[in-house]
């Protein structure tokens, strides 16, 4: 018998991307296999690689002594985007909790200038605003302000995986009673500061990325922001809403490996990935799709399909699994909950979308590889993975809304 | 979910008064001169006082690590230490890492951007830029005690140490992990400090001899305080408090909201703690009178910690636990402008 007090759901989603605003963008794009990765050498000049941009937002504006960065910015326009429908008036609104993860912030407020002498760079115009867009806090704190929403207000930054991090620790919220519905997602615009950061690591690769190909040179940088609207299913069922998908596990773990590569073995990932599915109370037979961290790196992508042949082991068929960074490269922080947002297209829509550019996949028993063409079939559960710097690991499992 | 309540069992920290484990001995603290960087004259805060990290965790490697890289490892270290846990006897996947910060990794982000600086974003560190992601430090805990449970860096404007320490609770009450290590804490470095000064926040004390006692106005802190949370229930665990529950947001019925997480129980100790940061006019004192009952004794908010601003919850509460508080409920209080609040009810052996 379904606990309505404790079972958590999706009402909303909020999307910005390479597509532009909105799920039906985002879900129009990747089904017609649309790639929006392009030289990076167009926006930013002197870096190579490829990357893909989010076109229809404003500029950074500073209001009353605050800035919001770029990250701020692509936060409150998927915010905004995923509470479309709902009575901000209404108390259950007001008393949310944000949840917002971020991992680049206002590093695209700032420049190198100000290590010349920070006093000076802050007097330039609004240095002081742009400087104060830097905290870690400061895109869970731009949406809330936004809305004038008075719940808990949470920053996370658990780098590649804070985007699934942050939609884990608000359904926490959730069960604890700390609010009656949670925004939850992650944001990250795209800066030379991290375009800079991947390039000296040597990770880009300079044309669009091969996730899980044999021939894998690097990923590429991409920028959004996701927001889920997230409530119990009593909250949903008194509000009347629809409830998109629930949310039916999740998990966070970490590699303590490496600072940066992920464990080759890949058994952190299997771990945190089995503890979804353990919440969830979900055997691996039922898992219909797996939307991959799959950045195109030579060590994630190992490491990934280690993990998988972990978790599915003794599975009776392949387990469906593609990379959409392919589509608009790693957004970073707002990977994960992008990618959720994915995963709940589809189980909704019982189409999977492809791994593009996947020609010489890595070998697996346990992977069906979705490449080339959109798969159609039904779709009930489905796991949205993420890796990050840090060893860090994370893993949302959705299930159809009316299961 | 486990019915019990998590208990701190261990406390660590990285703060002017040293490198500690257990609670802080309460002795007067000067401001300390600035010599990190060339100043224009004098100019001082609370700041944390050059050790060797090795003498803590022998072997640890610190040439390319953040100073708050350093102090998490130290001070975890140290909490664990003073819980006398034996990791040993855990499953480590189940121990996790909840980590505050306001800035992240300060330093290593004035560090790239210096090297961008000099040789242009072309030419910058490949070594220096992992450690500027803000959950890095919490990486390294992981990496140097094989925790493989949830690790997890969050901050929240003005309470980011009430935020990871509910949200460690949760862990343990949700059956997410079996032993918590929630750390909190900042660095301060030539930006942020001149960022304040621009901005025409400091004491005058940051900026001459006169004595804090005798100004008002803001002064910078720095420093890491690490707690150990587990359920309780542990053979020879020390019990320094039980994580009852609380929460953190804003409202214009602050009293309303706080009284609501305290369920009808009357508090015989208010531990103050942040008023908002360094931009902030309001204070947690204000609230504190809104409590008419009888012997209920306050710690007021210590400028050292304040100092700290969005993560300095724990360091509030490291000290008002040094200070030997009687038994009883105790609860935490900290305000900001426009509502803003956060509250931890704690039971105190």
């Amino acid at each position: 018998m379904t606990d309505v007090k404790k079972t958590i759901v999706v009402t909303g989603i909020g999307i910005v991307s390479p597509y532009g605003v909105g799920m039906k963008n985002l879900e129009s794009g990747l089904l017609a296999g649309k790639n929006c990765l392009h030289l990076a050498r167009d926006v930013y000049p002197g870096f190579v690689g490829s990357l893909a941009q989010v076109s229809e937002l404003p500029h950074a504006v500073s209001k009353l002594g605050v800035r919001y960065s770029r990250t701020d910015l692509l936060a409150i326009a998927a915010a905004e985007d995923a509470v479309t429908g709902i009575d901000r008036q209404q108390s259950f609104f007001r008393e949310s909790a944000v949840v917002i993860a971020s991992t680049v912030g206002g590093l695209s407020e700032i420049d190198p200038g100000i290590m010349g002498d920070p006093s000076a760079w802050y007097r330039q115009g609004d240095g002081l605003a742009r400087a104060r867009s830097y905290s870690v806090a400061r895109a869970a704190a731009s949406v809330g302000e936004h809305f004038k929403i008075r719940g808990p207000n949470c920053g996370v930054s658990v780098a590649c995986a804070s985007g699934g991090t942050a939609i884990g620790l608000g359904a926490n919220m959730l069960l604890d009673g700390l609010a009656p519905m949670v925004l939850a997602g992650g944001a990250d615009g795209l800066c030379s500061f991290t375009m800079s950061g991947f390039s000296s690591l040597q990770s880009l690769d300079k044309d669009p990325c091969r996730p899980f190909d044999m021939n894998r040179k690097g990923l590429n940088l991409g920028e959004g922001a996701a927001v889920l609207v997230m409530e119990t299913l009593a909250g949903a069922q008194a509000r009347g809403a629809k409830v998109l998908a629930v949310l039916r596990g999740w998990a966070m773990g970490n590699d303590a490996t490496h600072p940066t590569a992920p464990q080759k073995q890949g058994t952190g990932l299997a771990q945190c990935m089995s503890n979804a599915m353990k919440m969830a109370g979900v055997d691996v037979e039922e898992i219909g799709y797996v939307n991959a961290h799959g950045t195109g790196t030579p060590l994630n992508d190992i490491a990934e399909v280690n993990a998988y042949e972990l978790t599915f082991r003794g599975r009776s068929s392949r387990v469906p699994v593609s990379s959409t960074k392919s589509y608009f490269g790693h957004c970073l922080a707002s990977a994960g909950s992008i990618e959720a947002a994915i995963s709940i297209a589809a189980i909704r829509s019982g189409s999977i979308v492809p791994t593009l550019r996947l020609k010489d996949p890595i070998e697996s028993s346990m992977v069906d590889w979705v490449k080339d063409a959109v798969r159609h079939q039904p779709v009930n559960v489905a796991i949205s993975v993420s890796v990050g710097f840090g060893g860090s690991n994370a893993a949302v499992l959705f299930g159809r809304a009316d299961a | 979910m486990s019915s019990k309540l998590p208990i701190i069992t261990g406390i660590g920290s990285v703060t002017s008064f040293g490198t500690l484990a257990g609670l802080i001995s309460p002795s007067p603290i000067e401001l300390a001169p600035i010599t990190a960087w060339t100043t224009d004259g004098l100019r001082r805060a609370f700041l944390v006082k050059p050790f060797q990290p090795t003498s803590v965790v022998p072997g640890l490697k610190t040439r390319r690590l953040d100073r708050i890289s350093i102090w998490t490892l130290v001070a975890s270290t140290l909490a664990l230490q003073d819980a006398g846990v034996d990791l040993n006897q855990m499953d480590r996947s189940r121990v996790a890492v909840v980590f505050a910060t306001g800035f992240g990794c300060i330093e290593s982000t004035e560090a790239f951007y210096q090297s961008a600086y000099k040789n242009g974003w072309a030419g910058t560190d490949p070594i220096t830029f992992p450690e500027t992601l803000a959950n890095s430090p919490a990486g390294h805990v992981a990496l140097l005690h094989d925790l493989r449970g949830p690790n997890i860096t969050v901050s929240s404007k003005n309470f980011a140490g009430e935020s990871a320490l509910l949200q460690a609770a949760s862990l343990l009450r949700h059956g997410q992990a079996d032993l918590a290590i929630v750390i909190a804490g900042d660095a301060l470095t030539r930006t942020a400090f001149e960022w304040y000064e621009t901005a025409g926040l400091l004491s005058l004390a940051c900026s001459s001899e006169v004595p804090l006692s005798e100004t008002s106005g803001f002064v910078p802190s720095e420093g890491m305080v690490a707690m150990v949370l587990e359920p309780e229930g542990r053979e020879h665990a020390k019990l320094y408090a039980r994580v009852r529950g609380g929460r953190w947001g804003a409202t214009d019925e602050p009293l309303a909201r706080v009284r609501e997480t305290l369920q009808g129980i009357a508090p015989s100790l208010i531990i103050c703690g942040g008023d908002g940061g360094p931009c902030s006019t309001s204070s947690p004192i204000s609230l504190v009178k809104e409590f008419p009952e009888e012997n209920t004794a306050v710690i007021p908010a210590q400028a050292i910690a304040l100092g700290l601003a969005d993560s300095g919850a724990l360091f509030h509460l490291a000290l008002a636990l040094s200070m030997q508080p009687s038994s009883g409920v105790a609860l935490t209080l900290a305000t900001s402008d426009n509502g803003g609040f956060a509250t931890v009810v704690l039971d105190l052996p």
